[in-house]
């Protein structure tokens, strides 16, 4: 066995993963609050991206940096995630919130009006190139230097920030939904939002908490996914989203420890795919491997099934 | 509801009215805008200017616009851009192209900028009489058979970057009998057309080609270069996004690999592909790396501030092409599509920004195609070849 | 949450909308305009139907331009996607987001029996149908293991099966079995299949590029198409669909058949997207797999057609298709859209400011606010005014003396759009004459970015433009134009 490979595959299949992850748990979030597939999740990623990249060329651009890295990363993180945080409320505020006892259909509809206004507004701004972010040319070059895992196996230091910070973002995230008074609100309000209202929780409120959160978790993956693939144009969201919804919806849609594994899972599956059965196929490997999961298991791996009640 | 029913009843009954009125009277409108030498004529422009290929397409359009704003300010023949986003996709180029074949005073196209997109136009241009000449289409077939006389391009085509790019790798960089190369193509027609050329020259001398491809929406890399072994030589990229390949190449080295990169024409862009050691082919040197191009170069960051493409100078050199025809066509006072088209080909360029003369063959081809070979040292393109 | 029943976002719990709208219908408007509604609401829909179906017919006679032609063939082909879908999703509830994979499946189906690719070139008459067929078998073969999915799942297991279509066929070109059996080129991969033969009954061939016949072929199926779904609207299958769709489990209880309508309404709809493919193909004379996977927008504007008309309305399929399809070319020309965006915001603040006299203030405020700051800004900062107005033209040499237009205007008016953006936002939640002044610089600051960015780039614009109008168009009216609001009954 080529553990080299093996442990190669690996290493990518978690580090995207987790970045599939972070995106996934605003969906799932969102999700199992408002029972709304808000397909404009992943330009509020997109944005968080530019908005890091917009630090770096603040303090200096990429290979004449003004601060030290970890100081960049936290501001970048920071900004990354408080943008995208407001944007998602402002999608909520404006887009969303007069449509919550609609049709299913109708904010499934406004979503992707939002994400084309998001991705072609960006586009007239931005401009369409791609951007780098060049954290090779950092003057501690974190995507370069790595450490040495068994069979001469490699693991940068971007993808051990990836992790590490994917993990940080996690734990924070499950302490605040299971020890505070909000994400007590926001359980309850998941499970069933007329009867939380009624006792009493401002279900508005709760409804921006979680726009809120899971947009920032989407803007600090844009910056994850920056450290370590450099790009960001305009429609990176679109893709990303779209596994990230596959990964929710794998790990089962509105469960968050579900919506982790589902990012994981997808990530492993693409990378094992390209290393061990075929580059040129891995998507419709993943796809297919998904149908049959999504058959045998409705409501996806740690979802809870769906009872109707009558 | 019954309020609602009215008032949606009148709104329909108003647009079927408004389609019908504007399927009438939209060709009227253009028939009448017919080019004239004093009044201004319009040189069209398809690109995929939205869209995931926007990146590419956007670039195309800023420097063909830049071209004929410079135009305009100096001469008194006036030449308006018509924009048509075609998004890369073939039926909405045929789309688009039939507004431009309707629209008179349209005397030439530039573009579509894929050669799947200049197959589903074909038709329809040389139905209208109309020259259309791409910046970015490089699929061999395209000149020569049946739109000879039509369809133009200022780019050499793969038959000359393929087998230039495979006969080098075997000459300089060790590449021979028994050994290995990966080729990798982004799943689009452009990449796998060249790779397929590559695959075949390679393959023909006894070469073991790893062929793999990677999906243009997906940047892991990682996964893919686990499986360069220790016997493969070069990794061979005909990506369109030079970001992508120069990621590509930074993980090769991350993970100790020691094949080299060697990239497309596509990947050529000395401010985004600057792995060391790498080698990349193109067809003219880098224009903003030209010294004779700094001022122009200059004054089109002025008006479209940002970063800048490979796939954007080819169109501002057409754009020059159809200025110079088009003056002529003035000059002999026969301006009509006819004849933009006979005087495309006699068109001649003694220096364009892609630092050379340029002149069309009677294919349609560029004369004197060849593709250089760059070696990227201490992040400066070095011609080596 | 608010439990004010004025507010939209309350529910309106056990208010149905025969009682809903009481009050309206006691209010029958009087003189000729109510008659003339009365009228109308009278008239049979198949009548408006066949009106359509009418002005459809005379359209190619108007006009020899090959550009509306081939538009109208586009329209009338979201149409027929837009019939096929409403059957599944607008009827039968069931989220069917593979639903352009069908399409593709069809498309690719005639250009492989119809082109030189495998030397085949079969008969239309054949062709057609059996591509319908096969597309229908496709169709029932998916749903066949979806049938037990419900809502969301169903819609996601679809999107996969669309996406694995769509790469499948894009990477088609060294298909082998596991490594087996060679490496066989099915698909044409990314070149895809290209020139397929033109539709070619006993003989008779449409000609190339004659997208004038493609249309009324086009026009024929849908026109006989959507008489028998409205057949099937008042069916005992079309009533059972519409139960399933309100409540599959009342359904259940009831002794319908849910899984059989399942498979039915999938399969059916399946097969209208594939009847459309194959008109698709031959009139395209090319097929590629990046055309139907999910980036492409093929499935949005499909369903955004069918939302914005009305799930579950036949006349709303029209009124979807011709809305979202015109006004997307039309906003290709920016001399078209430069008068469509003022026109929209004049009809808007017609219609939505009350009384005329504030109408008037604002109109007039926004006017003399204009021809300030151009004056303030001509003499602090010439090079402010000096730019050139996009459009030319009555309305643009007028706008030059009132919009600030300066020479390099690139960076100032991406600046101006967030801020406008902004502005747009924070209007809505402002409330009486505060807001009415606001609208005042907001107003300037529209037209000063219009004409400074987005008239400068049309391509981006356009979809920037369609974006704001799908979301304005839910907010306003989440049941679409022409569908019937369904309220949630405790």
């Amino acid at each position: 066995m080529n553990w080299n490979l093996f442990l190669t595959e690996l290493v990518a299949g978690v580090s995207h993963g987790a970045v599939y992850a972070l995106i996934a748990l605003g969906y799932s979030m969102v999700y199992g609050i408002l029972k709304l597939l808000n397909f404009a999740h992943g330009d509020v990623y997109m944005v968080g991206s530019f908005i890091g990249f917009g630090i770096i060329t603040v303090f200096g651009g990429a290979t004449n940096l003004s601060i030290p890295v970890w100081a960049l990363l936290i501001v970048m993180l920071l900004c990354a995630m408080l943008g995208g945080g407001l944007l998602g409320v402002m999608i909520e505020r404006f887009a969303y919130r007069r449509l919550r006892n609609a049709p299913r259909i109708a904010p499934l509809i406004t979503a992707l009006g939002v994400s084309f206004f998001l991705e072609n507004a960006a586009q007239l701004v931005l401009g369409a190139q791609y951007q780098s972010y060049d954290s090779f040319g950092w003057k501690s070059p974190i995507a370069l230097r790595h450490f040495t895992l068994p069979a001469s196996t490699v693991i940068s230091y971007a993808e051990v920030i990836i992790i590490a910070g994917t993990i940080v973002l996690v734990v924070a995230l499950t302490l605040f939904v299971q020890r505070t008074q909000l994400g007590k609100a926001m359980r309850a309000t998941s499970f069933d939002r007329e009867a939380a209202a009624m006792m009493g929780i401002d279900v508005d409120n709760v409804i921006v908490a979680t726009f809120f959160i899971g947009s920032a978790l989407a803007g600090a993956a844009g910056v994850f996914n920056g450290i370590e693939y450099q790009q960001v144009w305009p429609y990176m969201g679109f893709t990303a989203g779209l596994y990230a919804f596959i990964a929710a919806v794998v790990g089962g849609i509105g469960n968050l420890p579900g919506a982790v594994l589902g990012g994981l899972t997808i990530g492993l599956a693409q990378a094992f795919s390209i290393g061990y059965i075929s580059s040129t196929f891995s998507d419709a490997v993943v796809f297919a491997i998904l149908i049959a999961v999504m058959i045998v298991r409705p409501s996806g791996l740690l979802g809870k099934a769906a009872v109707s009640k009558v | 509801m019954v309020r609602r029913f009215g008032l949606i009843a009148a709104a329909a009954a108003a647009l079927l009215l408004a389609v019908v009125s504007a399927a009438s009277a939209r060709p009227s409108a253009q028939a009448a805008a017919t080019a004239s030498c004093s009044k201004g004529v319009s040189i069209g422009m398809q690109a995929p200017i939205t869209g995931p290929a926007g990146s590419i397409g956007s670039d195309q359009l800023h420097w063909a616009e830049f071209y004929f704003t410079q135009w305009n300010k100096t001469h008194k023949l006036k030449i308006h851009l018509v924009q048509e986003d075609t998004q890369l996709d073939p039926s909405k180029a045929s789309t688009t192209a039939q507004a431009l074949a309707s629209n008179g005073s349209v005397m030439g196209v530039i573009g579509p900028a894929g050669s799947d997109e200049v197959q589903a136009v074909a038709p329809i241009f040389k139905k209208a009489g109309l020259a259309f000449a791409s910046g970015s289409a490089t699929r061999v077939s395209l000149t020569g058979g049946a739109w000879k006389g039509y369809f133009f391009r200022d780019v050499p085509n793969d038959g000359v970057q393929g087998p230039t790019d495979a006969n080098y790798m075997m000459s300089a960089l060790g590449v021979k009998s028994g050994s290995k190369v990966m080729v990798v193509d982004d799943q689009e027609s452009y990449s796998t057309g060249l790779a397929d050329i590559v695959q075949q020259t390679l393959a023909s001398k006894g070469v073991t080609v790893d062929r793999e491809s990677v999906s243009q929406k997906s940047t892991d890399f990682s996964s893919l270069i686990a499986k360069v072994d220790a016997s493969t030589k070069v990794v061979f990229l005909p990506f369109q996004v030079a970001s992508e390949a120069q990621l590509f190449a930074q993980q090769l080295q991350a993970q100790g690999k020691t094949a080299v990169a060697f990239g497309s024409d596509g990947t050529f862009d000395s401010s985004k592909f600057t792995v060391n050691g790498s080698y990349i082919s193109f067809f003219a040197p880098d224009v903003t790396t030209i010294p004779a191009d700094a001022a122009v170069v200059k004054a089109f960051h002025k008006q479209f501030p940002g970063a800048t493409s490979p796939f954007g100078a080819p169109n501002y050199v057409l754009a020059q092409m159809y200025a110079t025809a088009i003056t002529k066509a003035c000059k002999d006072n026969k301006i009509s599509r006819a004849e933009v088209r006979k005087d495309v080909l006699k068109v001649s360029l003694k220096s364009t920004i892609l630092g050379g003369p340029m002149k069309l063959t009677a294919n349609g081809d560029v004369a004197g195609a060849k593709f250089h070979i760059f070696k990227i040292e201490n992040g400066k393109y070095v011609t080596i070849a | 949450m608010s439990t004010d029943p004025t507010d939209p976002s309350a529910p309106r719990v056990g208010v149905d909308e025969w009682v809903a709208s009481h009050e309206q219908r006691r209010a029958y408007r009087a003189g000729v305009a109510g008659m003339v509604e009365r009228r109308l609401e009278r008239v049979p829909s198949p009548a408006f139907y066949l009106a359509f179906g009418i002005a459809a017919a005379v359209v190619p006679a108007l006009t020899s331009n090959g550009y509306v032609i081939d538009v109208g063939l586009n329209t009338l082909l979201y149409m027929l996607l837009a019939l096929g879908l409403n059957i599944t999703v607008g009827y039968a509830g069931l989220l069917d987001l593979g639903y352009v994979a069908f399409y593709g499946f069809a498309a690719y189906g005639y250009a492989m029996l119809a082109s030189p690719k495998f030397g085949l070139h079969w008969d239309t008459l054949a062709v057609i149908p059996l591509a319908v067929l096969a597309t229908v078998i496709l169709g029932f073969l998916v749903a066949l293991p979806s049938r037990r999915l419900v809502g969301d799942y169903l819609a996601i297991v679809t999107l996969f099966f669309g996406e694995l279509f769509a790469t499948v066929y894009q990477n088609g070109e060294h298909m082998s079995f596991f490594g087996h059996f060679g490496a066989h080129d099915v698909t044409g991969g990314p070149n895809g299949i290209p020139n397929i033969d033109q539709f070619n009954v006993f003989g008779a061939r449409i000609g190339a590029l004659n997208y004038t016949a493609y249309y009324y072929v086009a026009l024929i199926f849908f026109m006989v198409l959507l008489f028998a779904m409205y057949l099937v609207d008042r069916s005992r299958t079309g009533r059972a669909w519409k139960s399933l769709r309100e409540d599959p489990l009342a359904a259940e209880l009831m002794g319908m058949p849910v899984n059989r309508l399942k498979l039915i309404a999938f399969a059916s709809g399946a097969g209208i997207a594939g009847l459309a493919g194959t008109i698709f193909a031959a009139a395209n004379t090319a097929v590629f797999a990046s055309e139907f996977d999910f980036t492409s927008g093929l499935l949005i504007i499909v369903y955004a057609m069918l939302i914005l008309g009305g799930a579950g309305s036949l006349g709303g399929v029209i009124l979807g298709a011709l809305v979202v399809n015109v006004s997307l070319e039309v906003l290709r020309t920016p001399g078209h859209a430069t008068w469509i965006f003022y026109v929209l915001i004049a009809a808007t603040l017609v219609a939505k400011l009350r009384p005329w006299h504030a109408l008037a203030i604002v109109l007039a405020g926004t006017a003399a606010f204009g021809f300030i700051v151009h004056a303030i800004v001509s003499s602090a900062w010439p090079r402010g005014v000096h730019g050139q107005a996009p459009v030319g033209g009555i309305l643009g040499s007028g706008l030059s003396h009132w919009v600030i237009l300066p020479s390099s205007p690139m960076t100032i008016g991406n600046v101006a759009f967030i801020f406008l953006v902004l502005a747009v936002l924070a209007l809505t939640l402002l409330k009486g004459w505060w807001q009415k002044l606001a609208m005042i610089p907001t107003l300037y600051l529209a037209a000063f970015v219009w004409e400074n960015r987005l008239a400068v780039e049309p391509s981006i614009t356009r979809l920037i433009l369609v974006g704001v109008i799908l979301i304005v168009l839910m907010n306003a009216r989440p049941q679409g134009l022409l569908g019937t609001s369904r309220v949630e009954i405790v």
